[in-house]
């Protein structure tokens, strides 16, 4: 390895380099780690504004007011007190501040404003989406009312219908009762009149044996 | 086999980026297939304004048929169009009212493209994020190629470009970087795809001390080839590099070769010689003690090829994965993520002559093993190859 120390201030000195296979990332790590030791810069831009773009026109920093009479003046005033809040904003943008420090508050006041935009529309999606709540919960009240309205007057419709078939149930059975207590008379006289064909017939066994004797 | 090249603008005056890229492949590759290239009269890429005349002309050998784009970009629209779908909540619809917007929005080339399409073998489209990919690719998906030349830049994160990675037929594209980012963005692996990227113009004869005589100076310089504008680093290369200046007392200069739409610091050490014939573009380069890409978004930087293709190291922006990576492969050039590193990287290339020999002849043995014109002219072939077309 052909290692040259080079002659020069003492941060390059210490760079070591191989001249037959120069390797480029090498050289630059030892450049990098130099380059640290020595004290930070503030930090610079990331990026350019974006390619082949023009410039966009910057706000201009508004004069201080000396209202003149009249509508105008009642106007101009009107403006003012509207764009009082972004004062500080549009100065900051006129100051002779250094480019890197005007471009990151750039940067923070666009994120800044996209955050609001962001949040305002957070909002209004969860306004929009409460009402939309409300709209659906009184639809389903009133549906939940009637269907309980339904159900009560099934309720009672359907009380009704126990005790009536309570009822039946009562009617049934003294049905059945009456109707054995039938049966049982019926029976009985069943009994009664089997007996009195029978005494009938002896009756008339006896009538034709009396008969008899007295024509014999 | 007749192929049709499809990007958003093309001619000899357009000399950078995707546009560039495009009308050198066409040209090269011509010589294997019947070429067209279908394009736009614009020549501005800011509102793609008709500049061109209509119709067809012969660009180097390749027919070039041009179509109006009726409604130019406006670019504070457009502006606004690219904030709000980059920071807001937003629909497709919204992204399709952006790339509307964005353009090149040609209805006749979107026409002429689906009503011949049976007369193309296959359509190659440039630059995925434009208008006429977009809609190109939806007209005839079963004969398209996509040569994304994407960056990492957020817009590639929009929902209707996931569905658009999955549709052309195969992807050519310019570094693993941008092949991992894509398939991870839309999951279309299963789509072929090669890393081809692009070869380079680069003249025999680059003369350092033409360069300097030219522009009177003999200092050591690093040079900045290409757009000054915020998304290619700058003004933080301003500040890294005058800071690096004052700390080390170095005699160094940066070179700025290149459009600037933006304020260049008044100090001697800092050079803008604005936009400059290639000639004297290579001449600076052959003449540099490295190349600075500062860059954060690139898909594969065509001068960082043509730096590595003269020999001369590069030091480029860690946070472009892509330069980052391509330096890593190569071994041919140090990145820096912050002015430390920058101001370390910087002075170790300065302190080794070596060091930078070493790293630039890495450099050119990777472009000769990667990016020379053969090689990207057989990966186009294979595409189509793969695909079941008879290259």
């Amino acid at each position: 390895m052909d290692e040259e120390r080079l002659s020069g201030p003492p941060t390059i000195e210490t760079v070591e380099i191989d001249y037959d296979r120069l390797d480029v990332t090498a050289i630059m790590a030892q450049v990098k780690r130099i380059a640290a030791a020595t004290p930070a810069d503030p930090p610079r831009e990331e990026f350019p504004e974006t390619p082949a773009v023009p410039p966009a026109p910057r706000p201009a920093v508004p004069a201080p007011i000396d209202p003149p009479p009249g509508r105008k003046a009642w106007l101009k005033t009107k403006i003012h007190r509207l764009m009082s809040p972004f004062f500080p904003l549009i100065r900051l943008g006129g100051l002779p501040l250094h480019e890197d420090i005007q471009a990151a508050v750039r940067q923070i006041d666009t994120a800044n404003r996209r955050l609001d935009e962001l949040v305002e529309r957070l909002q209004e999606t969860s306004v929009r989406f409460d009402r939309r709540l409300d709209e659906q919960a009184v639809g389903f009240q009133g549906r939940l009312d009637a269907l309980t309205d339904r159900v009560d007057f099934r309720l009672v419709d359907l009380d009704r219908s126990v005790d009536y078939i309570k009822l039946l149930h009562t009617l049934d059975h003294n049905l059945v009762v009456e109707t054995t207590k039938l049966r049982i008379e019926f029976e009985a006289l069943k009994s009664k009149v089997r007996i009195l064909e029978k005494e009938l017939d002896a009756q008339t066994q006896r009538e034709k044996a009396l008969e008899k004797r007295l024509l014999s | 086999m007749k192929v049709a090249f499809v990007v958003q603008r093309y001619g000899l005056e357009i000399n950078g980026g995707a546009e560039l890229h495009c009308r050198w492949v066409a040209e090269h590759m011509s010589r294997h297939w019947d070429v067209e290239v279908l394009t736009t009269r614009a020549h501005d890429y800011v509102t793609w304004a008709d500049q061109y005349p209509e119709g067809e002309e012969s660009i180097n050998g390749v027919r070039v048929r041009r179509f109006s784009v009726p409604k130019p970009r406006d670019p504070q629209r457009f502006g606004r169009l690219q904030n709000f779908i980059l920071e807001r909540e937003h629909t497709e619809k919204d992204e399709l009212t952006w790339l509307d917007e964005e353009g090149p929005t040609s209805p006749a080339l979107l026409k002429f493209v689906q009503t011949h399409s049976a007369e193309y073998d296959y359509f190659i489209f440039f630059s995925y994020r434009y208008w006429h990919s977009y809609w190109g690719i939806r007209s005839v998906p079963e004969k398209a190629i996509l040569v994304p030349t994407a960056e990492r830049d957020p817009v590639i994160e929009l929902k209707f470009f996931k569905d658009l990675f999955r549709l052309p037929r195969a992807f050519v594209y310019n570094s693993e970087e941008e092949r991992t980012m894509i398939q991870t963005i839309s999951g279309n692996a299963d789509i072929p795809g090669l890393v081809v990227g692009v070869g380079s113009e680069v003249p025999a004869d680059a003369s350092p001390e033409r360069f300097r005589r030219t522009h009177g100076f003999d200092k050591p310089y690093v040079l900045y080839l290409g757009r000054i504008d915020r998304n290619k680093g700058f003004p933080q290369l301003f500040d890294d590099f005058l800071r690096f200046k004052a700390e080390t007392d170095s005699d160094l200069a940066l070179v700025l070769i290149g459009h600037s739409i933006l304020p260049i610091p008044d100090h001697p050490a800092i050079l803008p010689l604005g936009f400059r014939p290639e000639q004297d573009k290579f001449d600076a380069l052959a003449g540099a003690e490295a190349l600075i890409m500062p860059s954060f978004y690139e898909s594969l930087s065509m001068v960082t090829l043509e730096a590595w293709a003269l020999g001369r190291p590069v030091l480029a922006n860690a946070r472009c994965e892509v330069l980052q990576g391509q330096c890593r492969r190569s071994n041919g050039g140090l990145y820096y993520g912050d002015y430390p590193e920058f101001r370390e990287s910087l002075k170790l290339l300065l302190a080794s002559d070596r060091l930078r020999r070493g790293l630039g002849e890495n450099g050119r043995r990777y472009y000769e093993a990667n990016y020379t014109w053969p090689i990207i002219e057989g990966k186009y072939l294979e595409v189509v190859r793969r695909l079941g077309g008879e290259a």
